[in-house]
């Protein structure tokens, strides 16, 4: 199974750069996940690595070979997209089928590695039904099995739980992942949904506005993010605006400053000079709550404290709004402690150092960095 | 290795791709657009003979009333569909009743007559013509009125047809949405899905327009029915018979001038047709809440369906087949041989039109329905209608100029070749226009997700696309081979020693021989819904083993 290079790949449609200087590296055998919003360009690449788009800059490389002119019937990069496509004047097995028969296969074995594939998906039962006569899961496990009877040995799937129900997508992502990881194939999930890709990837790449933001582990994105669009985009994080302070060996201090007040925040160490203009972000589930009790005169012990404007009940979750000096913090807590906030309550909010990233503010301001378009 | 694997092999290739799309848009260029307008160039290097016809006040009253007539009757004619077409697609679409199956079938039959045919119908029908002893309504009616009346016949069904179809794209929600918002059906209708239909309403008009205007078969035999063909002209019957009526040297300047004429004056009403499609805007500020209501219960509805359905049965269909009543007659002679030849003929030049449609319109529709948003493919997209809207006879006129250059004098083969390139040239818009409608239906990602299989383009486009618009391409075929079959003015001012059987059934009227040249048409008539009927067939079978 190769491993794929993008470099450096620049593609156009009209005014908009669908990839702007793409790179990236996927080894071989592993299930990559490109994460990014709509629009971020994420299907432009799938189609570049396949050669459905040519590039207008830049290569493709399948194990160091330029691949970036050939024709997309010889790359062996096969497509499951998120429609599926399966050919509606086809039965199931004959959708399966169709890659073995073009490519002229010896019959014995073709019928052997279509039977092989329909029973990996379990679809041994619907064999000779029509793609209509499917559910939305029976449709993508056809649509999975063509593709692995191809004799790819890329595979790329083009979100392809979207159009599923949401209960079904969450369950086919173990199923979608072990089946594609047993046959070893070099795969490349693209997604918007950042607990899909969390969940199901050996790395993640982050993408933006056709560039490559970041890539790494799950656990690596989530926790260590590059910039404050991944900190937000994966997991969503609060945000803060500030000034660098002192730093230390455990942590370090930033100034956040609005119109009403000034307060200090820890966050993790950082190089970033001191009087820095920085951003801090915390994921929302590591922000802590401190009730603050109406005839409290002790010291308050968090950062700042905020006013409940809400609180959400999520199921397994509940989600904390809190109006405070520095604008709207949410904290996303376990639902057993429903019952300990209320609308109007008064809380301070802090969280541990380790669990606050800093960033130097982005030359193209805040704002456009957080868009998710 | 085998021609299949060839092309397989070939079209993986870009740079052969982009060769064969080259050749498809050539043979589009030389073969159909250049020789259909080339008349337009012709007036401009042989201007003495024009000229000629300026100065010569008598003639240019004949071109002027000739052009009057065409564009009236067509205007009339197509308005009338208009008002009448909107609630037959209506009842067609929307609508659920017993025997709405038939009504469908019914309202394409007159699409498959020839034009010739319904001429001697019509007139049957409606007039008391000298030498037919069938009774029909003895109406003393002018020759104008008459031709209103035969064109509503062929052009009716286009423009339910090309309603009906918008009108299935169009969500029935809206309605429910606005009729839940209290707007009384007729309100929603005028101005929720009216404006909607603003692009079917177009392509009906121009569709309707064309066919209208072109007409020449039919026309001209009502107008001989009558005994009026030397004094009451249209475009059409003018090109027709000016040969015959002034010589041939003599007929040449007001043939090439009232053809340009009519070229230009059908491609400037094709393009403000396009331009009322971006800018028409149907009324809709104002809505009087009493009188839609008043309008959408009761007997109004009903009184509208009736009358739909009247007009359907009263002017289309039984003048159509009125020309059965000569079954009731004594079998008139009839020269078999000839007949059958001339069908041989027919046959072979529809036959040969529809193959290479079918060959060199598919590449052109797939570009245009996949390359919408280029340059190129929008301008595809309105050249490939220029033949269509151009009257066929101006068509067939030009196209006689164009390779009469190349080949002087011409044996019967050539002619045959010419006729078939004339009936290519306007059957060639029908068949792309269907199969556009098809494969932009069709998600790409079926071919795209087929090439990452390992097939090849070739194989994506033979064994996944075609599959899926199998039944576009042969309603296409359909349509063009029956359009050809009816086909008169182009194959007459191509060449009048192609006898096709509408020529020759326009032979036998000029005979005045009325009984056997309705005896051909019902013979004619018969095979054509023979071979549509065995066609609809073998594709109802292949669709249920597949």
């Amino acid at each position: 199974m190769p491993e794929i290079t993008l470099d450096g790949l620049v593609k156009a449609y009209g005014g908009t750069r669908a990839a702007d200087g793409l790179s990236l590296t996927v080894r071989n055998g592993e299930y990559l996940c490109i994460l990014g919003p709509t629009g971020s360009g994420k299907t432009t690449c799938l189609r570049m690595i396949c050669g459905l788009a040519v590039p207008d800059e830049g290569k493709v490389l399948f194990d160091g070979r330029d691949v970036t002119r050939e024709p997309v019937s010889r790359r062996k990069a096969a497509m499951l997209s998120q429609v599926y496509s399966l050919f509606p004047s086809k039965t199931v097995y004959e959708n399966v089928m169709f890659s073995p028969q073009t490519q002229e296969w010896p019959e014995d074995d073709a019928k052997q590695i279509v039977k092989s594939m329909i029973k990996m998906v379990h679809m041994e039962g619907k064999a000779h039904s029509y793609p209509r006569e499917l559910s939305g899961g029976q449709q993508q496990r056809t649509a999975l099995a063509r593709a692995l009877a191809s004799d790819s040995d890329v595979l790329l799937l083009d979100e392809p739980l979207r159009a599923l129900d949401a209960r079904l997508r969450l369950e086919l992502r173990k199923e979608l992942r072990s089946m594609v990881k047993e046959m070893g194939l070099t795969s490349i999930h693209v997604t918007h949904d950042q607990d899909e890709a969390l969940e199901m990837a050996d790395r993640i790449a982050v993408i933006r506005k056709g560039r490559i933001v970041q890539v790494g582990t799950p656990m690596d994105v989530f926790k260590n993010p590059l910039t404050p669009f991944v900190a937000n985009f994966v997991g969503r994080s609060n945000i803060f605006v500030g000034k660098m302070g002192r730093s230390f060996e455990s942590h370090s201090e930033v100034m956040i400053s609005s119109k009403e007040c000034q307060f200090t925040v820890r966050a993790r160490r950082t190089d970033i000079q001191e009087g820095s203009d920085v951003v801090v972000a915390v994921k929302i589930g590591s922000t802590k709550l401190e009730k603050v009790q109406p005839d409290a005169v002790e010291e308050k012990e968090g950062y700042v404290s905020g006013r409940v404007e809400r609180v959400l009940y999520e199921g397994a979750t509940i989600t904390v709004e809190i109006e405070t000096p520095a604008g709207l913090v949410s904290a996303k807590l376990p639902n057993r402690k429903f019952e300990d906030h209320v609308a109007d309550d008064v809380v301070s909010i802090w969280w541990l150092p380790e669990a606050a990233s800093v960033f130097r503010v982005p030359p193209e301001g805040l704002e456009d960095e957080l868009r998710l378009d | 290795m085998s021609l299949l694997k060839k092309i397989n092999d070939l079209s993986d290739s870009g740079r052969s791709r982009r060769a064969w799309f080259g050749l498809v848009c050539m043979v589009f260029l030389v073969l159909i657009i250049i020789p259909s307008i080339f008349v337009v160039f012709k007036m401009f290097s042989d201007w003495s003979s024009v000229n000629d016809v300026i100065a010569d006040g008598a003639m240019m009253d004949t071109i002027k009333g000739a052009l009057a007539n065409s564009f009236s009757i067509a205007f009339i004619v197509t308005i009338v569909d208009i008002l009448v077409g909107i609630p037959m697609a209506w009842m067609l679409v929307r609508k659920q009743f017993r025997g709405k199956r038939y009504l469908d079938t019914l309202m394409d039959m007159p699409l498959a007559f020839p034009t010739a045919v319904l001429g001697i119908s019509v007139v049957m029908f409606w007039g008391a013509p000298e030498g037919i002893d069938i009774p029909g309504l003895g109406l003393n009616i002018s020759p104008y009125l008459m031709l209103v009346l035969l064109h509503f016949i062929f052009t009716y069904p286009y423009m339910v047809r090309s309603l009906s179809a918008i009108l299935e794209q169009i969500e029935p929600n809206y309605e429910t949405a606005a009729m839940t918002l209290s707007a009384s059906r007729f309100t929603a209708v005028r101005t929720i899905t009216l404006p909607l239909f603003r692009a079917g309403l177009v392509t009906g008009f121009i569709l309707c327009f064309a066919r209208s205007l072109s007409e020449t078969g039919g026309t001209y035999i009502a107008l001989k029915m009558m005994g009026v063909q030397s004094s009451f002209f249209t475009g059409p019957t003018f090109i027709n018979d000016a040969k015959s009526l002034f010589g041939a040297d003599a007929a040449m300047g007001p043939m090439i001038l009232i053809s340009v004429l009519m070229i230009l004056l059908a491609l400037a009403l094709l393009i403000v047709a396009r331009f009322m499609m971006v800018r028409l805007k149907i009324p809709v500020s104002r809505v009087w809440p009493q009188i839609g209501r008043k309008l959408s219960r009761g007997t109004v509805p009903k009184v509208k369906d009736v009358l739909s359905i009247a007009f359907l049965v009263l002017i289309v269909l039984i003048p159509s087949f009125y020309i059965f009543a000569f079954l009731t007659q004594p079998m008139a002679d009839v020269d078999y041989g000839a007949l059958l030849h001339s069908i041989g003929v027919s046959f072979l030049v529809a036959g040969a039109a529809v193959v290479f449609d079918i060959v060199f319109g598919i590449p052109m529709a797939l570009y245009i329905a996949r390359n919408r948003r280029t340059f190129l493919g929008k301008v595809l997209d309105e050249a490939v209608n220029v033949p269509l809207i151009i009257p066929t006879t101006a068509l067939g006129f030009s196209l006689a100029l164009f390779w009469g250059m190349f080949y002087g004098g011409g044996s019967a083969a050539v002619f045959t070749a010419m006729v078939i390139l004339g009936h290519i040239s306007f059957t060639y818009p029908l068949v792309v226009r269907n199969i556009i409608g098809a494969v932009e239906e069709v998600d790409a990602s079926y071919e795209e997700v087929a090439m990452t299989l390992g097939a090849k383009p070739f194989q994506a486009f033979s064994k996944v696309l075609v599959p899926i618009i199998k039944s576009s391409i042969i309603a296409g075929a359909i349509l063009s081979f029956t359009r050809s079959l009816g086909e008169t003015g182009a194959t007459t001012s191509i060449s009048g020693s192609v006898k096709t059987v509408p020529v020759y059934i326009m032979d036998l009227v000029n005979r005045n021989s009325y009984a056997e040249a309705a005896m051909c048409s019902i013979i004619l008539i018969v095979i054509c819904f023979v071979l549509i009927f065995a066609v609809r067939m073998m594709m109802n079978r292949g669709e249920r083993s597949a």
